[in-house]
């Protein structure tokens, strides 16, 4: 993103104007409520062309003939949809001055997980444009990136400088009427961001919006669309591994991902929205529609996700394996202490010949923490020898909480393999007593026996992602060991 | 270096299994306790090293002067207490190298040194390793994951080595090894005495002690030690049994 | 039709029902029972119970209650006759019939009779076992089957009774378009011991509801075997809901061949400390069988076990579904349960869905589970072939070999062991298309 753009879409964002339309464009925001003319304002607002206002006002009407979904493991209070505000910047009007002005606890875990002094500003939302040259770094990498003709940038500028693209793919994998959540968020997406990589273009850094997290505040209703076009290959990394300061309550992404032939998308996700407290209040209700469709023959779509934070995390990443010889592959961790609750999994569909997928889930419930893993595995009756593995699997840290392993196995072709596997499991009184006669302390022994439980989905995250992902399960943790 | 003061210890069902037991062992001395089975030695080891589900009701024991049972579990290990386990604990995933490393840098700590780094740990692993005919193969599997019965053992031998106790605790090393490895574990046992160093040997068999001396050796039946004596007091049960000390085996 | 109209015929029959003298809880609960089936109607593929379930052939058409058993021999029994019964009864279209049946001796303190029967000598047997109707919420069949019940089986023993010889009941549906609704009971005192194996059959497009309700004691011990071979044209619902005491063991084997449209629901309950379950089953389809298995099995004290493996086949057009659900409470410490689903698919137009799933809420547990779905193994097909078997044979043998490895987990029965095991070759001597 070009710091013009940056500014442009935050100055609307950066003082609250709560009582109407009025074009004063220091201090814009829609009124609380949800109708065609929020949209309609959104759309005006974001300068945006007629096509993607009408696409917005399709799903908006879908949206409100849809119910909110019934939740079968989870417990969550009612969301208000008609008391929220739809489109301002609420972080940036009580933005902290200063570090010195931020939660302690919350700087104590950037501490912990090893920030260096001015990302932890960044990241506890302190207004650091100066001190954290953010925009630069991206504007740098763009550079390299243009040579390539990859495109990587945020929608709205998406909408702007590459309207064809956008068009051409934008709801193609996750359309408007898909779920309720996914409605809502084609309704009234803020921003987000957009990939394009050329045909046979290796994308040679992983991309990632760590490097616009300054810059585009896109929060709630975030819209990711990333293509990778034929043999292509790109690898996509989500958020930042450092908690986020958010005081939004709901955040209703979409991520869409296609791959053309022969292209592949690795895509990870280190999820650490605030929880909530350790009596269960507040936290982030994280409901996210991710899905991936390999359009191509040996297309690749491969998503991890380490989910440590939010309330209530609802997401399902997903892949449509239409391309014979495609694969889809899905790694996950995701830890729920206290009182979080996580309802997380994934849903293959084989619909080409010789497509494979593989499902590594693992789950671990401390707390009161609930996990439930929810998994769909369909082989369609021309999916000719579509292979599946899946193995899901749970540890438990304590007698309050609670794990839950619901797959779907749903095949209609005679020459699919289908395998799944499942188990649970606690940490045993043995391994933690083993590690600590060899002088690791309570908290290091668990951290190291959930780390190793979790290895086989850390090891498909890059590198430096994986070793702040692994400090991450350790604070999850904390104050779950007696 | 230790010293055990009337200590009575039960477990969670309440049945007491250590009865007043008495002993001291002196820096540079390799004691071996002997008993039948149910007499309470894997007790014994258990209490010493912090191992939960016992509790003491009476009695005390010093470590250096300090009382041992007052401390958790792993801050005895940084101390420089050893148990080598009589059943290694499988934990997968977690890679043997970096579990010892982990271990080892958390015991320098204690003593004040630095953390190795990674090229001064491996030519110390090397070293150790080879003492123990142990193949770097098995240091990258998971800790004791897909291991033999002895080279569990092999591998517990061989973190002490690597851990360098004070105290060593080795708690039925011997069950569960042929002659082979037996032999490569008395070895390793054997090269690790030294004037600074305690090691309690607690054994069912005599065997292991063909080859390594104790100095001394006691008798543990019923909670209690009824019996000490030099190394020959080993032989001598060896022939008599455990008969006279309450165990019809 | 409307869903109004599809339960239409059967409300209709309850009022049509002929005066039959009846203890006032009785027609309480019956009342109550079709106000219940009214308000839920049959269930849809919204209710995750009935997601897979296709109940077109039961709503097609409607299956009033019939009058009375229907005309049959000897002859129409006996190719079900389980050779090592040492008592039978034996139920036409729901009603008991005398002549086909053996009770024969037992000894004192057992007790073994038709439902209607009991009703009339030992109603204090059933008062408390029909109590509760519907007490999981959204059991249409159950509710409807407590509102129009006729007659059944009812075993009793008093504690420490230990019947050796098994004991056979046999259901015969003979009317078309008529159900019959069977209610079962099943109540093992502590310690007590019994085998028992029902054998579903008949000929004819009727529909067969079967509820039973089974309390098995502390120390008791089941074995209880299901046959169901229904006519291909028939409709099928067995529905057992299953409470064991401490200690207490149930093992249930279902073998299940038969049916346009067949489900058999299994809710146990592990109420008592140390108690134990093994379900097993295997389940053959079809042309267009509709066959599902349900279970939910419920750990609600602490140190239970659960052995849980079931295995379908499904070929031509058949659909074939496995629900499994293992529930550990929070009190159920030290669990230990395994589910097992295995499932073969022969054809592009046959469909199997299977969804094993487990809810733990305890954490001392060590629980487990596992699918699989794939076509024979070409491997071993070709190894037969090589040999020079017809691929034909060499198919219907590794069908009858995937389908018997799970008979073998019958322990110390080698008579049932062989009589299922016929069922088996039986059904497959039949053929299928593919």
């Amino acid at each position: 993103m070009t710091d013009t753009t940056a500014a442009r879409n935050l100055a609307p964002l950066r003082e609250g104007y709560k009582y109407g339309f009025v074009s004063d464009i220091e201090s814009e925001s829609a009124p609380p409520g949800l109708n065609e003319d929020t949209v309609r304002f959104i759309a005006a607002k974001k300068g945006e062309p007629q096509w993607l206002l009408d696409w917005r006002l399709e799903a908006f009407r879908k949206w409100q003939t849809m119910e909110s979904p019934h939740w079968a493991k989870l417990r969550i209070a009612p969301i208000d949809y008609q008391a929220a505000t739809y489109y301002s910047a609420p972080k940036r009007q009580n933005a902290p001055k200063s570090l010195d002005e931020v939660d302690p606890e919350l700087l104590k875990t950037y501490e912990k997980l090893g920030i260096p002094l001015n990302e932890r500003a960044a990241l506890a939302g302190v207004a650091v444009d100066a001190v954290f040259d953010s925009v630069s770094v991206a504007t740098t990498f763009k550079r390299t990136l243009a040579e390539l003709g990859i495109v990587f940038c945020s929608f709205g500028e998406a909408v702007r400088e590459h309207p064809e693209l956008v068009r051409k793919y934008l709801g193609t994998v996750v359309p408007q009427g898909d779920n309720f959540y996914a409605a809502l968020n084609s309704a009234v997406f803020s921003d987000g961001s957009f990939a394009y990589i050329p045909s046979g273009v290796r994308c040679p850094m992983e991309l990632s919006t760590y490097f616009r997290i300054n810059a585009a505040k896109s929060g709630q209703f975030e819209r990711t669309l990333i293509v990778a076009d034929k043999g292509a290959y790109v690898s996509y990394l989500e958020g930042c591994t450092a908690p986020q300061r958010d005081e939004n309550q709901l955040h209703a992404a979409v991520v869409e991902l296609i791959a053309l032939e022969g292209a592949e998308i690795k895509y990870s996700t280190v999820q650490n929205w605030y929880p909530g407290d350790a009596e269960g209040k507040g936290g982030i209700y994280n409901f996210v529609t991710k899905r991936g469709a390999c359009r191509g023959a040996r297309a690749k779509i491969s998503w991890t996700q380490v989910e440590t934070g939010s309330a209530i995390t609802w997401k399902y990443p997903s892949c449509i394996l239409e391309g014979d010889d495609s694969v889809g592959e899905f790694y996950s961790v995701a830890i729920t202490n206290n009182f979080q609750q996580a309802d997380t999994g994934t849903k293959m569909l084989h619909l080409g010949r010789n497509t494979r997928s593989t499902i590594i889930s693992k789950g671990i419930s401390a707390g009161r923490g609930q996990n439930t893993y929810r998994g769909l595995v369909r082989v369609q009756p021309k999916a000719e020898n579509a292979r599946n593995y899946t193995q899901c699997d749970s540890l438990l840290i304590g007698d309050k909480c609670g794990a839950h392993t619901v797959p779907y196995i749903e095949a209609r072709n005679p020459t699919a393999r289908i395998e799944h596997e499942a188990t649970t499991s606690k940490i045993s009184d043995d391994q933690m007593f083993y590690c600590q006669q060899r002088g690791l302390s309570k908290e290091d022994a668990l951290s190291l026996i959930v780390n190793g439980f979790c290895k086989e989905v850390l090891k498909e995250l890059p590198m430096e992602f994986a070793v702040e992902a692994q400090k991450l399960l350790a604070v999850s943790l904390e104050g779950s060991v007696g | 270096m230790l010293e055990i003061g009337n200590l009575h210890a039960r477990i969670a069902d309440g049945r007491e299994i250590l009865k007043g037991v008495d002993l001291a062992v002196k820096a540079g001395e390799v004691h071996a306790i002997m008993g039948p089975n149910g007499s309470g030695k894997s007790t014994l080891a258990g209490v010493l090293s912090g191992k939960p589900g016992y509790e003491v009701t009476e009695g005390q024991v010093l470590y250096e002067g300090r009382d041992l049972l007052a401390m958790p579990a792993d801050e005895r290990a940084r101390a420089g207490v050893f148990l080598a386990f009589q059943y290694p604990v499988e934990i997968p995933g977690v890679n043997n190298m970096y579990f010892l490393r982990a271990a080892l840098n958390a015991v320098r700590k204690q003593r004040g040194e630095s953390e190795m780094d990674a090229g001064q740990f491996l030519k110390a692993v090397r070293a150790k390793l080879k003492l123990l005919e142990i193949g770097e193969d098995l240091l990258q599997r998971g800790v004791n994951v897909g291991f033999s019965g002895g080279e569990k053992k092999r591998n517990e031998i061989f973190q002490m080595a690597m851990l360098d106790p004070k105290l060593a605790i080795l708690d039925e090393t011997d069950s569960g090894l042929d002659i082979d490895a037996l032999q490569m574990v008395s070895r390793g046992i054997n090269a690790l005495r030294g004037p600074d160093r305690a090691i309690v040997m607690i054994t069912h068999y005599q065997r292991l002690l063909n080859y390594v001396v104790p100095d001394r050796v006691h008798v543990l039946s019923a909670g209690r030690i009824v019996k000490s004596g030099d190394a020959a007091l080993a032989r001598e049960l060896e022939e008599t049994g455990y008969g006279a000390y309450g165990d019809a085996a | 039709m409307s869903a109004l109209a599809e339960i239409q015929p059967y409300v209709e029959a309850f009022k049509a029902r002929p005066p039959v003298p009846e203890p006032s809880w009785l027609v309480q609960r019956r009342d109550g029972a079709i106000r219940r089936f009214s308000e839920l109607g049959w269930p849809t593929r919204k209710q995750e119970a009935w997601r897979f379930t296709d109940l077109r052939p039961l709503q097609k058409s409607s299956f009033p209650p019939a009058a009375a058993a229907g005309d049959a021999t000897e002859a129409d029994v006996a190719p079900w006759r389980y050779p090592n019964a040492a008592h039978r009864i034996v139920l036409v279209d729901g009603a008991f019939v005398p002549a086909l049946s053996a009770i024969g001796t037992l000894p004192k303190g057992a007790w073994l009779a038709s439902t209607s029967q009991t009703l009339h000598e030992r109603p204090e047997l059933l008062e408390p076992a029909l109590r509760e109707t519907d007490v999981l919420g959204g059991q249409a069949f159950v509710s409807l089957n407590a509102a129009l019940f006729a007659d059944g089986f009812v075993l009793a023993l008093e504690p420490g009774i230990a019947l050796d010889g098994a004991i056979e009941i046999v259901h015969l549906g003979r009317a078309a378009n008529r159900s019959a609704q069977l209610r079962n009971l099943i109540l093992l005192g502590p310690n007590s011991r019994a085998t028992l194996i029902e054998t579903y059959a008949g000929a004819g497009a009727y529909w067969t509801n079967a509820v039973g309700v089974v309390g098995i004691g502390i120390g008791a011990v089941l074995r209880h075997v299901k046959l169901q071979d229904e006519d291909e044209a028939a409709i099928h619902f067995g529905h057992n809901r299953i409470e064991l005491g401490r200690d207490a063991r149930y093992e249930n084997f279902t073998l299940s061949l038969g049916g346009r449209l067949a489900r058999t629901d299994i809710h146990l309950k592990l109420d008592g400390e140390g108690a134990a379950c093994g379900l097993y089953g295997a389940t053959l389809l079809r042309d267009e069988q509709e066959g599902t298995i349900a279970t939910v099995v419920d750990h609600a004290a602490p140190h239970g076990t659960t052995r849980e493996y079931f295995k379908s086949v499904a070929a031509d057009r058949a659909h074939g579904v496995f629900l499994g659900t293992i529930g550990v409470r929070p009190q159920a410490q030290k669990t230990d349960a395994n589910q097992l689903s295995k499932n073969l698919l022969l054809s592009r137009r046959a469909a199997i869905d299977t969804k094993p799933e487990l809810e733990i809420l305890a954490d001392d547990v060590k629980c487990s589970h596992g699918a699989t779905v794939g076509d024979l193994d070409e491997a071993a097909l070709f190894y037969l072939e090589s040999r020079g078997i017809p691929v034909a044979e060499a198919r219907r043998m590794l069908i009858e070999a995937f389908a018997t490895e799970v008979i073998e987990r019958i322990e110390d029965d080698a008579v049932l062991r062989a009589h299922l095991s016929r069922h088996v070759a039986r059904w497959l001597a039949a053929g299928i298309a593919r």
